[in-house]
């Protein structure tokens, strides 16, 4: 039985052979792109594999500053890593174009002759392919290089050179303008000193591990040698040296002076040390006697408080004094006048004694004797009364002397009294002062003990700090010393051009000159693995749509056949019979096609020997391909229609054979004011829901495809414009040996090469220093410290930054890693840089304050070629930009008709099929007398708004999807940052494409509505 | 149950819907049938025949009551192994043929050849049907009647046990009916096929063996026909 519904499989398949050959088409083409691809990957990732063994391609390479001694080299292969020479020299073949020529390899990176055989003699040479070919050179042409004219006797590529860059930092190869050129060891040399290469020679040199070391260990040989300045024979770089080595001498000379400074540092920290400790001892003595000191102080204005009292008293003394002195000299004036009266009372005494005594002596004389008695009585009295008188005279006399004296010493005394009393209030002044002055000498006494407490603890800490600082210094001198030690070592590492002698390792994995196409093709595998699978489930779903109206078709016949007892399992076979037949044989022709003709994996092929430098390959079909090509589509259709139609095969045999029916969608839709038409139209949108899925499901893989397609035409384009919009300088001179002072009319600048990883590719990402009236990069003022940078637009893009971001980049020759934070973005996506200040960078790497090695330039500047690396012009980029473009064309240009050739036919398919079903119900409708526009309104033209509700979901998801994938897997092996985002105009024509297919389909199904006629309900009567 | 007993419904209940959709269709039908025998089920539209059939082909759940044939209880089975009773016992002729459109009449009758391990002998099926001729047309390029015979070969030619026919004749013209009935009653006495055949048209039950009416899902009448008409002899078809 299962044969027999087999047939009707087959037979189904007939019947609708119009449909099935268009989406087998669809298949087919979608098979053979795909496989082409996937053979064409493998060919090349099998190939790169098997040159990558066969030709000894290098596991690394490294480049020297001059090239190793025969010891040096020994000293590497003695250990069992197989080393050989890859010098090479530049010179110009031609207007704008370079030939890069090497001598023949033995080997390592062996040359594979495409065509003819390696050079026999000194006048022949083997010309890169790529280069030959766009050049159209040929075997027996002749090649002029550096004025020297050699034969071609064969064409070749070499594996080292698989994608043709000039740089290691370019993205984009230019066969055109540059290639290779292999000549016999004495050709090369003799070429070389004719001295008309473009650059300086370049000693790189490839080596194979062989198992015996490990590349970290070839690493460190190697940068422990270094070479001898005098082995150098270029004039620029001697030049270079001596200045750079006077700039050695200069520093070193500084650090022996700093050494010295140093030591005298720590010499005079010491005395000083010695000096803070004596002042130490002396302030703690000094504190010791303090309290003494506050006890004199406070005993000091005790005796001032007394003095001031006693000089009170004093002054109040004085004045009681001055009045008792005046008193006394107004009682010593009375007193000599009193005795003045004395004296006179005494002199009249006197006198009356000398009468006494005389009137005495008379009677004495007298007769009388009485009287002479009583004279003689008074004899003894008088005389004692002379005696007396003598006396008082004597005493009178002293009392007025003393009176006298008195008097005047009075006066005397009141005169200085006076005098005293006229200076107590000075005095007293005085004394008032003089306590105050002790008080505040008192205070201060306190304040001077406290501060000498303080200065004692100061002068403990100065002592202390004195101390620490002698054993700073000294230990700074110490290290000032091990600082010149290490800094001689640093300044030779710095210096390091002229001592060591590795520039440049690089691993086979990090070249992006090797293995280059199979990595790019590797993306394309993968591409098409999962775009060859969403495109057959496209398709088979399309398939299952038909299968589903075939079995609502069929219902009752199924139902009697379950009756019969056939079984589900039977049916879904007999059902996915068709898709699978369909999937197989589209999947097998697809295949075949790929596989053998010219158009499939052979010119896929092309597309990668159009671009990168590889002999011819033999298509190479793996059993994965096969079993791709011939058993997916067949078990994608299998699987995706088996899931959709066992649903509607699992109803009861009852519910098939009443072909009943679940309660049709959109017949609950009820909007108030909505015309007859309009709501009918609604309704079958609704009821066409699984069609109406399949043409929005069509529509995203069609975008989807369509979209790679627009975003590598917008890329390319955006390459294109950007990179010569934005770069506005006209020369970039790479230097290897810089002149002193920087050319006329040039920026100087500071590059440094690091490598950054994303999406599992490195690229290189230059660190530029930069003068802030560097007029080619808008960078706005460069940012003032070590940390931030600002990045061009190409490196943000490629690596999500933004600003206030970390981004760290690797120094792969130090193995060092440097970590800056984004500062800012601005636009330049010629090139993946970085920018800081020049004097910035000069500090980071420890470049002399003159420092640069690349300089820009808006017009041709006079430098000797042996002085640079290389020379980047506006010109060239221009012409780089364009190749993107170019070279992608055709590709863009195919899958945009590819897409929207699988757009058009799934959605003419599905819009069929909905009228198909529905061709009983037109027929009705034109029975019961609607006009044709109406009947096309009502099962036609609600579609319309299905696919503007659908392109409106679909070309921002797509879009999403699309760039998501896009920079993660399809350019993620491309060292260019731009963002392939769309101008508005371009989402509005996208949308115009979609709307332009549909009403294009649109007029091809009004023309079949019109062709079904009432007939059809006679048709259909059962 | 005897050896002639062949089927035997018992107390069989089945309603549809609920609420005021809710319809008791069958309501504690009981029937036997024997081997061989020719059996018709008569009744109105929407009597039940149709769903009594169903039930017994295990089309149809039933809600109550059993159904056995030839000894195997159909209530419990369910999935492969319902299919497995319709394979081993059934054949299915229906009013709108349901043949395989894009097969032809001896592909349609081959469908189910191989659903048994004994099948009958295609071509001799297709000369006892005299579809000889017709046997590499599509059905579409067959009459009714040509389509209704083809329908027949293909229940046949697995050998059912038991061949239920939900009105057999009802697509087709009075003479064609006749053809039809024929054949149905030539083959019942060449492979001894037990036929229930359910029709609302009244001449049939003159032809068969035994006659079950149903009236609003239950049993009206049931007996056996004592006076047998050959189909060829029938009036009013």
């Amino acid at each position: 039985m299962g044969w027999i519904l087999f047939k009707r499989a087959l037979r189904d398949l007939k019947a609708g052979w119009a449909r099935y050959v268009a989406l087998s088409a669809l298949i087919v083409f979608s098979i053979f792109i795909v496989t082409s691809l996937m053979g064409a990957a493998v060919t090349v990732i099998d190939y790169t594999e098997i040159r990558d063994r066969e030709l000894c391609c290098e596991d690394g390479e490294f480049s020297v500053f001059v090239p190793l001694r025969n010891e040096e080299l020994e000293k590497i292969t003695s250990k069992g890593v197989s080393v050989e020479k890859m010098f090479f020299a530049d010179y110009k073949a031609g207007e704008e174009k370079v030939l890069r020529v090497f001598k023949v390899r033995e080997k390592i990176n062996q040359i594979s002759v495409v065509e003819g055989a390696l050079p026999a003699n000194d006048n022949e040479a083997v010309i890169e392919r790529r280069y030959s070919e766009v050049n159209n050179i040929k075997v027996g042409d002749k090649v002029s290089v550096g004025g020297k004219e050699l034969t071609v006797t064969g064409i070749g590529a070499a594996p080292d050179y698989n994608n043709m860059i000039k740089k290691i930092t370019d993205s984009v190869v230019d066969s055109k303008a540059f290639g290779l050129l292999f000549v016999t060891p004495k050709a090369y040399d003799e070429l070389y000193k004719t001295g008309s290469s473009v650059s300086s020679e370049e000693y790189y040199y490839a080596y194979l591990l062989n198992g015996k070391m490990t590349e970290e260990e070839l690493k460190n040989l190697l940068e422990d040698i270094e070479f001898d300045v005098d082995d150098v024979d270029d004039e620029y770089f001697k030049e270079y040296w001596k200045r750079m080595t006077k700039k050695k001498d200069d520093i070193l000379e500084g650090i022996d002076e700093l050494k010295d400074g140093a030591k005298e540092l720590a010499d005079g920290a010491k005395e000083l040390a010695d000096g803070t400790g004596e002042l130490n001892d002396g302030v703690g003595e000094l504190k010791k006697n303090v309290p003494d000191l506050k006890k004199g102080i406070k005993e000091l204005d005790k005796g001032a408080a007394e003095l001031e009292k006693g000089v009170k008293a004093y002054t109040d003394g004085v004045s009681k004094v001055s009045s008792g002195a005046s008193a006394l000299s107004s009682g010593a004036s009375k007193l000599a006048a009193g005795t003045k009266a004395l004296n006179n009372g005494a002199k009249q005494y006197g006198t009356g004694v000398d009468e006494y005594a005389k009137q005495a002596g008379a009677m004495a004389k007298s007769e009388d004797p009485y009287v002479a008695a009583v004279a003689g009585g008074f004899a003894g009295p008088a005389k004692d009364l002379a005696n007396g008188y003598s006396q008082i005279k004597s005493g009178v006399s002293g009392v007025n002397t003393g009176a006298k004296a008195l008097s005047d010493g009075a006066g005397d005394l009141y005169t200085g009294i006076k005098k005293l009393k006229a200076n107590n209030n000075a005095l007293r002044n005085g004394v008032t002062a003089l306590h105050k002055g002790t008080s505040e000498l008192k205070k201060g006494a306190d304040k001077f003990a406290d501060g000498i407490d303080e200065l004692y603890d100061g002068s403990t800490e100065l002592d202390k700090g004195a101390k620490e600082l002698a054993k700073g210094a000294k230990e700074l001198s110490d290290g000032v010393k091990e600082f010149s030690d290490e800094a001689n070592d640093m300044i030779d590492d710095a210096f390091n051009i002229k001592t060591t002698n590795l520039m440049l390792f690089m691993n086979h994995a990090d070249n992006p000159r090797i293995d280059t196409a199979a990595d790019d093709v590797q993306i394309n595998y993968t591409a098409s693995i999962v775009f060859g699978i969403l495109l057959v489930v496209l398709f088979a779903y399309v398939i299952s749509v038909f299968i589903v109206h075939t079995i609502d078709q069929e219902s009752s016949v199924i139902g009697a056949l379950y009756s019969m007892g056939v079984k589900r399992r039977t049916l879904t076979l007999s059902y996915v019979a068709v898709p699978v037949i369909v999937a197989f044989i589209s999947g097998v022709i697809g295949t075949l096609v790929a596989v053998l003709t010219p158009a499939g994996i052979e010119a896929q092929l092309a597309d990668s020997l159009s671009y990168y430098s590889m002999p011819a390959l033999s298509v190479e079909v793996t059993p994965f391909i096969l079993i791709y090509g011939l058993v997916v589509p067949p078990v994608t259709a299998f699987i995706v229609n088996v899931l959709v139609i066992r649903k509607r095969l699992k109803k009861t045999p009852l519910a098939l054979l009443r072909n009943e029916k679940k309660a049709v969608r959109g017949k609950e839709i009820k909007i108030k004011g909505l015309k007859f038409i309009s709501m009918f139209r609604l309704r079958q949108m609704l009821r066409e829901t699984r069609a109406g899925f399949t043409v929005i499901f069509g529509m995203f893989i069609s975008l989807l495809v369509a979209l790679m397609a627009v975003n590598t035409f917008v890329y390319c384009n955006k390459v294109k414009e950007y990179n010569v919009s934005q770069t506005k300088f006209e020369y970039m001179y790479n230097y290897k040996y810089p002149t002193e002072e920087v050319p006329e009319g040039g920026y100087e600048a500071v590059s440094e090469g690091f490598k950054k990883e994303i999406y599992g590719y490195k690229f290189d990402v230059t660190l530029m220093g930069i003068t802030n009236d560097n007029p080619f990069f808008d960078t706005g003022d460069l940012p003032d410290n070590d940390t931030d940078i600002v990045i061009s637009s190409a490196v943000a893009i490629k690596y999500n930054l933004k600003p206030g971001d970390e981004f760290t980049l690797e120094d792969t020759n130090s193995g060092r890693l440097y970590a800056f934070r984004v500062a800012r973005v601005f636009d330049f996506s010629a090139s993946m840089m970085v920018f800081m200040d020049i004097d910035r960078v000069r500090d980071m790497f420890g470049e002399p304050d003159d420092y640069y090695n690349v300089v820009f330039s808006d017009h041709p500047l006079d430098i000797d070629s042996g002085r640079l690396y290389s020379t980047v012009t506006k010109s060239e980029i221009e012409k780089s930009a364009g190749i993107y473009a170019d070279m992608m064309g055709p590709m863009v240009t195919t899958i945009s008709i590819g897409s929207s050739v699988i757009f058009l036919v799934v959605m003419y398919l599905m819009i069929k099929m909905m009228i198909d079903r529905s061709s009983f119900n037109i027929s009705l409708m034109k029975v019961f007398g609607f006009r044709k526009k109406e009947v096309r309104k009502m099962y036609l033209d609600g579609n319309f708004y299905m696919v503007v509700i659908g392109a409106l979901i679909v070309i921002p998801l797509c879009k999403v999807i699309m760039d998501y994938i896009y920079t993660r897997y399809l350019v993620s092996n491309v060292g260019v940052g731009i963002s392939p985002s769309y101008p508005p105009v371009l989402y509005v024509i996208i949308f115009g494409v979609i709307i332009g297919l549909y009403l294009l389909i649109n007029v091809i199904l009004t023309s079949r509505i019109r062709r079904i006629t009432p007939a059809e309900v006679l048709k259909n009567r059962e | 149950m005897s050896d002639k007993l062949f089927l035997t419904v018992k107390d069989l209940r089945k309603a549809y819907g609920e609420g005021g959709s809710y319809a008791q269709v069958l309501k504690g039908v009981s029937i036997n049938v024997n081997r061989s025998e020719m059996c018709v089920i008569q009744g109105t539209s929407g009597s039940g025949k149709s769903t009594l059939l169903n039930c017994i082909g295990g089309l149809d759940s039933i809600d109550s009551g059993s159904v056995a044939v030839d000894g195997t209880l159909i209530e419990g089975l369910k999935g492969e192994k319902l299919s497995d009773y319709r394979r081993d016992n059934l054949g299915f002729i229906f009013q709108f043929y349901n043949l395989v459109p894009n097969l032809t009449v001896r592909e349609n009758i081959q469908v189910c050849e191989y659903l048994t391990k004994d099948p009958l002998d295609i071509d001799e099926l297709i000369a006892v049907l005299g579809l000889t001729e017709h046997q590499h047309k599509f059905p579409a390029q067959l009459s009714g009647g040509q389509q209704q015979r083809c329908a027949i070969a293909r229940a046949l030619a697995k050998n059912p046990k038991v061949l239920l026919c939900d009105e057999p004749t009802g697509a087709l013209d009075s003479k064609t009916s006749r053809d039809i009935l024929v054949l149905l009653e030539n083959i019942n006495r060449k492979y001894g096929t037990t036929m229930l055949i359910v029709t609302h048209n009244n001449s049939i039950k003159n032809m068969v063996d035994h006659v079950i009416y149903i009236k609003d899902g239950e049993i009206s009448k049931d007996y056996y026909n004592e006076a047998k008409v050959p189909a060829s002899e029938l009036e009013d078809l």
